[in-house]
Parts: structure tokens; sequence; C-alpha cells
């Protein structure tokens, strides 16, 4: 199971991981450099002592002069503790030997008759103490004795110690190095990733009530600031949706309100006495006629819910709008008839959509036209076939006036809300016609001047 | 097929009833109780033989076991779901009409059971005359044979040659009140929701906020009635309209 980690916890953990293997390395660095600094320092006090040992020897030329070679040498060596040298003749015989001197047989066993032959640098363990010690080899003036082999080793524990110490210091130290640069890094991080706690602060404290906090974008660093302004936009188009929709359930439940009210009000009052059966059958057919007109608003508010969710797809069939239109006039004549309206047909065009949603959009301009033209009146229906195709719907009668016109698309937005709602609907028939011509990406708009208001209908493209 | 004088609905002269000598059997699978008790209700006034359970289960065996005209299903219900249902009855091999029933009005819902083999789809609310319009019109398909001439109380239609007479006198329709009377005439004694009206004759499938119907019945009725002193196109108040040629038959 692999978790996402915190971006904190993250440059935390590459903080510490970068600065360990950077102490590491200085560290080793530093021990090494150390540790060659002792060997060299010994290499030059050993390889003093064979020269003293060489000198020494050179001055030999009798075995008389053995015997005070061994006083000789002793008090070269005085003062320093810490060596041992033990001079060898052929065979291993013992020429001269300091009272501590133990060399292992790898650094005496060399043989040569060589000027000079001498060993690298070896170390051992002798008991609790570490040597260094060197051998070399070299002709004496007794040539029953020569070559004779001169080795010297001097005690390097205390190096040994001292290097111990100092690691076990360095490495405390580089850990805590490691430890504060992971702390430090730690602070840093939450520093740098102050301006994304803001963004995570703003979408904490956003919530239905509080939709209007911003991102400050001129505290944001640039690496941020189309992140923070996507966001930003983002919370501006929910604030707008979640408006729309508060706006939208208030004014359902106030269009419920009244024909709800109606029905319980009848009903209660029928109840509370008894009537006869005509009384009791005219409160059904009155409960009828409201619940009709609640059904249709209840699936008509769906209707608009569905397009507000993109769920209307329109099919994209060839549609005659001179053939629809004609349809839709003769069916809406019969009212406009009633109503010494005249519908008037001009024009042809072809458009690709849905016959049937665009009958009903089309259907409810045309009745709105009717409704609101004076009687007597004309209502025009052009269909303008060329290039982009368009549909005008004008009727003669009183003007909307201009601060009204953007919103008759609006949801149960009625000219007049003074009338009664039962003799035009639910006010809702406009803002389904747009849903509808908004799904097909077409334009819908309503102009109102010199006494004529013109309903728009602009396809988005024309079918030639 | 014969279609009888209906029974008549209680304490209106005209109701859904139209009496159905050969019996349609029913079946309605619906787990809310008011709205199963008022459709079993209803269609059994209206002259059908109604059953009714609540559960997909119970509605699977009833509808493998016995024959029925018609089935009439909520979507959503216990146990099985009306889908389910119509599955299994169609993969027994019945092809009884199917009629659904959904608070969920969504575009997949219509294709799935158009695809499983629903025939008819109405969305709640919905008004019950229109219900009783679409089972009488499923009960009918495939089994009437259109005809050219018809006749009810002493009025003639002579579909092809587009004439209409009462008793003997010739009445001037236009084309869209002659398909009027047609429909009227096609189901005598049925009410005719204004809203079927408007889908079968104009071809208008939503609901629109006018009162076009009522005034081409009006007008319909004053070029039949008029002058006559039995009315045979009635308002049934709130629901439609009905054609009803007395007792004369």
């Amino acid at each position: 199971m692999t978790r996402r980690l915190s971006i904190t916890l993250r440059l935390t953990l590459l903080f510490g991981a970068t600065s360990v293997i950077v102490l590491l390395a200085l560290g080793y660095f530093i021990t090494e450099t150390v540790e060659h600094h002792f060997e060299e320092q010994d290499l030059d006090i050993l390889v003093g002592k064979i020269e003293l040992a060489r000198h020494a020897l050179s001055g030999v030329t009798s075995h008389a002069g053995l015997d005070g070679l061994s006083r000789q040498l002793s008090d070269a060596l005085v003062g320093h503790s810490g060596l041992s040298m033990t001079v060898l003749g052929p065979g291993g015989h013992i020429l001269f030997a300091t009272p501590n001197a133990i060399f292992p047989p790898a650094l005496l066993s060399l043989t040569g008759t060589a000027e000079h032959v001498s060993t690298g640098l070896v170390v051992w363990n002798q008991g609790e103490h570490m040597f260094r010690g060197l051998a070399a080899v070299m002709p004496i003036a007794l040539a029953d004795v020569s070559p004779v082999t001169v080795a010297v080793a001097t005690d390097i524990s205390h190096h040994a110690e001292l290097l111990g110490t100092f690691s076990t210091t360095l490495w405390w130290v580089m850990g805590l190095a490691a430890l504060l640069s992971a702390v430090l890094g730690w602070v840093a991080t939450r520093f740098g990733l102050m301006p994304l706690r803001d963004i995570a602060r703003i979408s904490r404290e956003t919530s239905i009530d509080r939709l209007n906090d911003r991102i400050q974008l001129n505290s944001i660093p640039i690496e941020l600031k189309e992140t923070a302004t996507e966001f930003n936009d983002m919370l501006a188009r929910l604030e707008d949706s979640f408006r729309r929709l508060t706006d939208f359930a208030s004014d359902i439940a106030h269009e419920l309100r009244t024909p709800i009210s109606n029905l319980m009000t009848q009903t209660h009052v029928t109840l509370a006495h008894a009537r006869t059966i005509d009384d009791y059958r005219e409160v059904l057919f009155s409960n009828v006629e409201e619940l009709d007109r609640l059904a249709r608003m209840v699936s008509d508010m769906l209707f608009l819910a569905k397009a507000d969710h993109g769920l209307i797809i329109p099919l994209l069939e060839t549609v005659n709008l001179a053939r629809e239109l004609t349809e839709l006039i003769e069916f809406y004549g019969i009212t406009a008839h009633e109503r010494d309206v005249t519908l008037q047909l001009s024009g042809a065009g072809i458009v690709m959509g849905d016959r049937a949603m665009l009958r009903r959009a089309m259907g409810n301009v045309l009745s709105n036209a009717i409704r609101h033209s004076q009687p007597g009146g004309i209502v025009r229906v052009i269909i303008d076939g060329h290039d982009e195709v368009s549909v005008r719907v004008e009727n003669s009668g009183a003007e909307i006036a201009p601060e009204q016109l953007p919103r008759v698309f609006d949801r149960f937005y009625r000219a007049d809300p003074s009338r009664h709602p039962a003799s035009e609907g639910a006010g809702l028939g406009l803002a389904i016609s747009q849903s509808i011509i908004h799904a097909h990406d077409g334009k819908i708009q309503a102009s109102s001047s010199n006494g004529l208001t013109r309903f728009t209908i602009q396809f988005s493209g024309g079918v030639n | 097929m014969l279609w009888g004088r209906g029974v008549v609905y209680a304490h209106t002269k005209i109701g859904f009833a139209r009496g159905d000598k050969q019996h349609m059997k029913i079946l309605i699978v619906e787990d809310e109780p008011k709205t199963g008790a008022y459709l079993r209700q209803g269609l059994a006034e209206a002259g059908f033989i109604v059953d009714l359970v609540a559960d997909g289960i119970d509605g699977m065996h009833l509808a493998l076991t016995e024959a029925y005209d018609l089935l009439i299903l909520d979507v959503m219900l216990p146990r099985l779901d009306g889908w389910q249902l119509l599955r299994a009855v169609r993969q027994a091999g019945r092809d009884v009409p199917v009629l659904f029933l959904t608070a969920r009005d969504r575009i997949e819902d219509r294709v799935k059971g158009l695809e499983i083999g629903a025939d008819d789809y109405l969305v709640k609310p919905f008004a019950f005359a229109e219900l009783l319009a679409r089972v009488r019109t499923l009960l009918r398909r495939g089994k009437t044979k259109e005809l050219d001439v018809l006749r009810a109380a002493d009025v003639e239609l002579d579909i092809l040659r587009r004439r209409a007479t009462r008793a003997g006198k010739k009445i001037d329709l236009t084309t869209k009140e002659f398909v009027l009377l047609e429909l009227f005439m096609r189901r005598l004694q049925e009410v005719l929701p204004r809203s079927l009206i408007a889908s079968l004759v104009w071809d208008m499938n939503f609901d629109s906020d006018t009162n076009v119907i009522e005034v081409a019945v009006r007008r319909l009725r004053a070029k039949l009635d008029d002058g006559f002193e039995r009315k045979l196109i009635r308002t049934v108040r709130g629901m439609g309209y009905v054609f009803d040629p007395g007792d004369s038959e």
C-alpha cells in the first residue's frame, strides 16, 4: 500500500538524506586525512631510526664494535618510549633488541644482500597495543654477520585511540547536523509552502455560505499563480452556479406554496362539514386543476434541471424550419384566432437539431408572442435562411422595459406579476426555450422598441 | 373487436368506463401502496380485471404463471426491479405488452426499457386519464382493423372520402377537426386527456400552457352539436374530453 507522502515530509526527508550523504563523505575524507597524516608522521620517525641504525652499524668494523652498538643504539632511543628496535644478524641471531621488542615474523624474514631492502609500513596488534613497523636489510663491514636486518616499530595505540575518539565525536556531530538540517529543511519547507497552505485554508473555510473568499494573487509566488488563478475562477463559477441554484430553489418553494396552500385550505374547509356530492365533486375538480399545474411545473423544472446538468442532448436530424413553424402556427393559430391575433410566416431555412425539442422551443416563443400581442395585432415569424439561420418572432403590443429584457428568460419570470399565474403558466416556457436553444449551441435574444417586441433565435450553423 | 356499452362510473354519467366483454386482465406491480390501490380501483372501474402485487418476486411469479393481457410495472421495486422482472418475462418467451411507470425520467432509462422490450413508458406524476388512454392503446394494438367508415349515434365519418355527416347533414370540418373527430370516434366513451389529443392530432409532444385544445374542441363541438339536442362531445372537468354516443345503441 503506497500512500502519497506530504510535500513537507518529502522535502524534509530529501533534505535529511542529502545532508547525511554530504556529511558521510566529509567524515570519511576527514578521518582518512587524519589517519594518513599520522602514517606520514610515523613513517618519518621510523625511517629516521632506520637511518640512525644504519649510521651506527656503518661504524662497526669489528666484533668488539658490536658490543658498543647496543649502548650506542640504547642511548639514541632514550626518550622514545613508544619505540622498539631490533637488529638481527643472519639466522635470526639477535645483535640488539629493546626490552619490549616483539616483531611479527613476516617483518623479520627479509632476506637479501642488497644495500637497502625495506618493507613498507606494517601494522599489527600486540596484546592491547597496536604497532606500526618498518624493517630494512643492510650490509655491514663484518662479513660473517652481514647483512643485518634492522626492524623498528612505534606504538600507535594512542593514535588509534585518538582517531577513535575523534571519529566518535565526528559521527555524533554529523548525526546532529543531519538532524538539524532535516529540522531546518522542515521549517524551510513549511515556510516555502505557506502559499499552498493559504489555498488549503481557503478551501477549508469555503462552504456554501462562504463562497466569496479568494486567494490574494499578489502574495502568491509566480509558480503558483496559475493554480491560484484557476482556483479563484473555480470559486467564482461555483459561487455563481450556487447563487442561481439557490434563487431557483427559493423560487420553486415560492411557486409551489400557492397551489399547495389552495389545495390544503380547500380540502380542510370541505372536510370540516358534511357536503353534498356535488360539492365534493366540485372540490375534486378544482384540485385536479391545481394538481395538473403542479405536475406540469415539476416536469418543466426537471427539464430545466437536466438542461443545467448538460443532460439535454439533442438528436441531430435535418429540421425544415418552415414546415415546423407552419405546423406550430396551425396549432397556436387556434388560440391566436380567439384573441383576434393574426399569424404570418415568411422565409425558409434548414438546421440540424432535435425536431421535437426545437418545436417546443419555438412553440413557447410563439405562444408567448400571441399572449402579449394586442387584439387585432399581427405576430410575424420570419425565417432568415441566409448564412447563419435565424428565426425572428415579432409581436406588436406593450413593450418590455429595457431593464426587464435580460430577465425574460429567467425562470418564473412573468411580465406582469399581478396576473393570475393560471393565465400564463408557471413562467418557465421561455427559460425552457433558452435551455433548448443553448443545448443546440444557438442563441436567443429579446428586444423591444417602437411598440414591437422581437425574439430572435440564432442557430449556430445553417445547412443548405 | 366489439366494444360494448360501458359500466357507468359512480355518480357521473361519463367516467373512464368502457366495458369490455372479454375482461382484459392486467397485472400491476407497484410498491407504493396508495398509487397501487388507486390504479387498481381506477382500472377495475374501467372494466378491467386487475391483480396488484407490491414486490418484484411476487410480480414475476404471477406474470409467469397467469395469463395477463398487460403488465404495468414500477421501475423501482423491492427484491426484483422492473427491468429484471421484464427481462425474466421476455426470456420466458412472453410478449405481453408492458407499460413502465417511473419517478425518474432519464433518457438512458427510457432507452434501457425499450431495449429490454417495454412497450410504453410513463413518468410520474401522470394523469390517470393519460394512463388509461395508453393502456387501451397497448391493448388494442394489432387487434383492431381500421374501419373506413365510423358510425356513432347519428354521426357518420367516411375516412377515405373525408366526409362527416350528422343525421344525414354534411358537417364542414377543417383537416385537423376531421382528424380530431376521427380520434374521438375511434375511442368512443374514452376520456381523452388534452395532452393525448395534442400529441395525436397536432404532433405536439410537450405540455404547453395554451388553451388550444379547449378552443379546438369547442369549435368542433359547435359544428357537431349545435342545433342538436343530444350533445355528443362532453368535457370531463380536469381530465379531458369524451365522445359519448348515449344510450341509443
